[in-house]
């Protein structure tokens, strides 16, 4: 983080909105109109007020693909690269009319035949037509997912430096692990130190829980970690729009881990092992679900795998999709966070999620956190 | 119909959740849908009760729960990652609670859409918040003939009222966000930078147990003049502007801006700071100055009064040029299950559309009115109040320091 609000850096920007373009060519769409955060930032480079959970769609960014025009919903130039003039940029509204109207007056959309939507709410999946009555309305999920599923360089240079804080700020939060501490206060240790690096946005909030019982993942107010206990961490930061998860399981008093959970984490170990092999290129993701089977284990039931990058990209690995996994190709330039989680008999859980970068003849780690070790 | 508006202080979450469970089933029948599909996070929380740590939107669109509901019932459908989130926690039967799915894909939308067609009957007419293309695809698994309809406006008029368990769970995020301001700002000083109050915040705020950090917060550093700012679409103040690593200078003026989410529900904070500095005598005037406008609209603040009453107030306890906001904001909105949520009043929707917003028992406002004299700053706080049949009441009491007396 600087002093100051700035634009991604210019090499990012055009090899993004260079693949954003060809993929717009590849799946014949003339125009975007993007609400989603991720899809604008990866074709503007511009930085805007992040928040958490999901939004409802609004068409706030638009690209014309026959002049690579660029405009955006900003009530101000700070953040917003030099390549996106002040008149192609909108002010804040909260009316609907008016974003529409800025809409329609934007050079080459009246004329766009696709228009590429990355979501749709029922209103504007009425109003949108009326306002462009000779395009068709089309889903460009799938172009914006090819484009942003390869990482260049810068991206992958990016996604490292999100990594290195939020293992710095897991650093912090084990550090502080110790029997009778709170998962209150694990979470609060990790935003902190993750915020004075310079980043003050997290990917995944949840941070900390007890890997002890049946519950879902939550911190409360009682929740202690006692002798015996593992604890989960699953640390990760928004860093320049960037996104570095990793995951990490800690026995509250590493002298009390008794055989059952030393083979717990024996088991963990086996399926990362077998992950790791199976992240090759040209492999299909369904290699990931295969390993949990060769290894014994159920697949967790959130996504083994997913792409890191603005946000989450594709593929997406879960064994609720498996027909998606079995078609899905691994290729070279993809990100992957790729968690082995392994539960025992009396719900105790070893949860370990790493980085896995995939190159032309394999694959690099990129997460270097330190793991407890018999 | 007199309601009386109170604050519950042991909130319950399955007592909230009858008495939303009502609201919705109403708001539904005025609205003539049968069933809603829920992908919005908070649409799903205020819905089921569930609360969860939100995430970064990029993950927040893949791994969502969802929720389904269906005229009739008695309770929700949840599909969730951890079904025990809604047997223990939330106490819903078996047959309504669901493993995850991936309504982003595909092969998952068509899943869920054949889900959602075994819940809702046959001709049912459905709302939902939000289509994405996977899911627009196959629809009409689940709708057969019709577009489904804006689940969003059910919602918005289901939640626009707050019960006294909302109250309850509202004035704790509140709570919350003001015991982890005050260290911050007690630990503000010359030469700290704007990250490191976000790091004090948020570990106070998680310390706390607040359950996920809602934006970026903003302590953002105030020209004296628009000009010296960055260059706008409206010629006003730029504002909210992010946070940086930039060092604060001694008489730095901050404006901060931020919220946390608790139980599933959104605070707000706004105030005025400086940096190592007391007020001057003009600093001490545009804030009897924005006291005076917040007076003067919570004079005229009660169930029944429209919007168009309070930027009327606004505008005329006001000496400057301008209405007394922020532009592209607004003077008030609501506030609970969204940072932002309806009401809005002043926005630029216009003065016949604040005329129509009538404030009744049970809303909750944030007024968020600014003085700005170009060339020597300004001030900006917001105040929370829940509306009341013969006024209001206030949902918080965080000093304005180091203005005031």
């Amino acid at each position: 983080m600087a002093t100051e609000v700035l634009a991604d850096a210019q090499a990012l920007r055009t090899a993004r909105r260079r693949r954003a373009l060809a993929a717009m060519e590849e799946h014949d769409i003339d125009a975007l109109l993007l609400g989603r955060e991720a899809n604008a930032r990866y074709v503007t480079g511009a930085q805007r007020l992040w928040t958490a959970g999901t939004r409802p769609f609004g068409p706030g960014c638009a690209v014309v693909r026959a002049t690579g025009a660029v405009h955006l919903v900003s009530s101000w130039d700070e953040g917003i690269p030099d390549d996106i003039p002040h008149d192609h940029l909108f002010g804040i509204t909260w009316n609907p009319g008016k974003l529409l109207a800025w809409l329609k007056d934007i050079d080459g959309l009246a004329e766009a035949r696709r228009i590429g939507t990355d979501s749709l709410t029922p209103r504007f999946a009425k109003l949108l037509p009326r306002i462009f009555p000779s395009a068709a309305l089309v889903d460009a999920e799938p172009a914006l997912e090819a484009a942003r599923r390869i990482k260049a360089p810068e991206e992958i240079d990016a996604i490292r430096t999100a990594l290195a804080v939020a293992e710095t700020a897991l650093a912090a939060a084990v550090a502080e692990l110790r029997p009778g501490v709170s998962e209150h206060h694990l979470a609060a240790v990790f935003m902190d130190v993750m915020a004075r690096q310079g980043v003050t946005t997290p990917a995944s909030q949840q941070v900390v829980w007890i890997a002890s019982s049946p519950g879902p993942p939550s911190r409360r107010a009682t929740a202690t970690a006692r002798v015996g206990d593992l604890v989960a961490f699953d640390a990760g930061v928004v860093a320049g729009g960037y996104t570095g998860e990793v995951g990490r399981t800690w026995p509250a008093d590493p002298t009390a881990v008794d055989a059952t959970t030393k083979d717990l984490y024996r088991q963990a170990d086996d399926v990362w092992g077998r992950l790791l092999e199976a992240c090759r290129p040209g492999s299909p993701c369904s290699v990931l679900l295969a390993a949990y089977e060769a290894a014994g284990h159920v697949p967790p039931p959130f996504p083994v795998a997913s792409g890191l990058g603005l946000g989450f990209d594709t593929p997406v690995v879960t064994a609720q999709l498996p027909h998606t996994a079995a078609r899905e190709v691994l290729e070279p330039g993809m990100v992957l966070a790729v968690t082995a989680q392994v539960t025992g008999n009396d719900h105790r859980t070893v949860f370990r999620k790493e980085a896995v970068r995939i190159t032309d003849n394999g694959s690099e780690v990129l997460t270097s956190a330190p793991h407890w070790s018999q | 119909m007199t309601v009386a508006v109170s604050v519950e202080l042991e909130p319950d979450l399955a007592r909230m959740q009858r008495g939303r469970w009502v609201r919705l089933q109403q708001a539904m029948a005025d609205q003539g849908a049968d069933a809603l599909v829920l992908l919005g996070n908070s649409n799903v929380s205020y819905a089921t009760g569930a609360r969860w740590s939100l995430s970064d939107p990029g993950r927040a669109n893949v791994e969502r729960p969802v929720a389904v509901v269906t005229a009739d019932d008695d309770c929700p459908h949840l599909f969730t990652t951890y079904p025990a989130l809604g047997t223990l926690d939330l106490g819903l039967p078996d047959d309504h609670v669901h493993g995850p799915v991936y309504p982003e894909f595909d092969e998952g939308a068509e899943a869920f859409a054949r889900m959602v067609a075994e819940l809702v009957p046959h001709g049912a007419r459905v709302a939902i918040d939000e289509l994405p293309g996977s899911l627009h695809r196959v629809c009409g698994l689940f709708s057969p003939g019709a577009e489904p309809t804006s689940a969003d406006d059910v919602i918005g008029a289901a939640k626009l009222i707050k019960t006294p368990d909302e109250l309850g769970f509202l004035r704790r995020a509140l709570a919350i966000t003001e015991q982890a301001i005050a260290p911050t700002q007690a630990s503000l000083a010359p030469g700290m930078r704007q990250n490191e109050l976000t790091a004090r915040f948020l570990r106070a705020a998680f310390d706390l147990g607040a359950d996920a950090n809602i934006l970026d917060p903003i302590w953002q550093v105030m020209p004296a003049s628009r000009a010296d700012g960055p260059w706008t679409t409206h010629g006003d103040i730029a504002c909210p502007l992010l946070t940086t690593e930039r060092e604060l200078e001694e008489g730095d003026l901050l404006w901060v801006d931020t919220g946390i989410s608790y139980a599933g529900f959104a605070s707000d904070f706004g105030r005025t700071w400086l940096v190592g500095a007391s007020p001057t005598p003009r600093q001490q005037a545009q804030f009897r100055a924005w006291r005076e406008i917040v007076e003067a609209v919570l004079a005229v603040t009660r169930a029944g009064a429209t919007g168009a009453d309070l930027t009327r107030a606004a505008v005329s306890a006001s000496d400057g040029d301008r209405r007394p906001w922020m532009e592209h904001f607004y003077l008030g909105h609501g506030l609970g299950i969204e940072s932002a949520e309806s009401p809005f009043i002043g926005t630029d929707l216009g003065d016949a559309y604040d005329e129509r917003q009538v404030l009744a028992a049970g809303m909750v406002l944030v007024l968020e009115p600014l003085v700005w004299e170009d060339g020597a700053g300004g001030y900006r706080a917001e105040e929370v109040i829940a509306i009341t049949e013969d006024g209001w009441i206030p949902l918080t009491d965080y000093p304005y320091d180091p203005y005031g007396d």
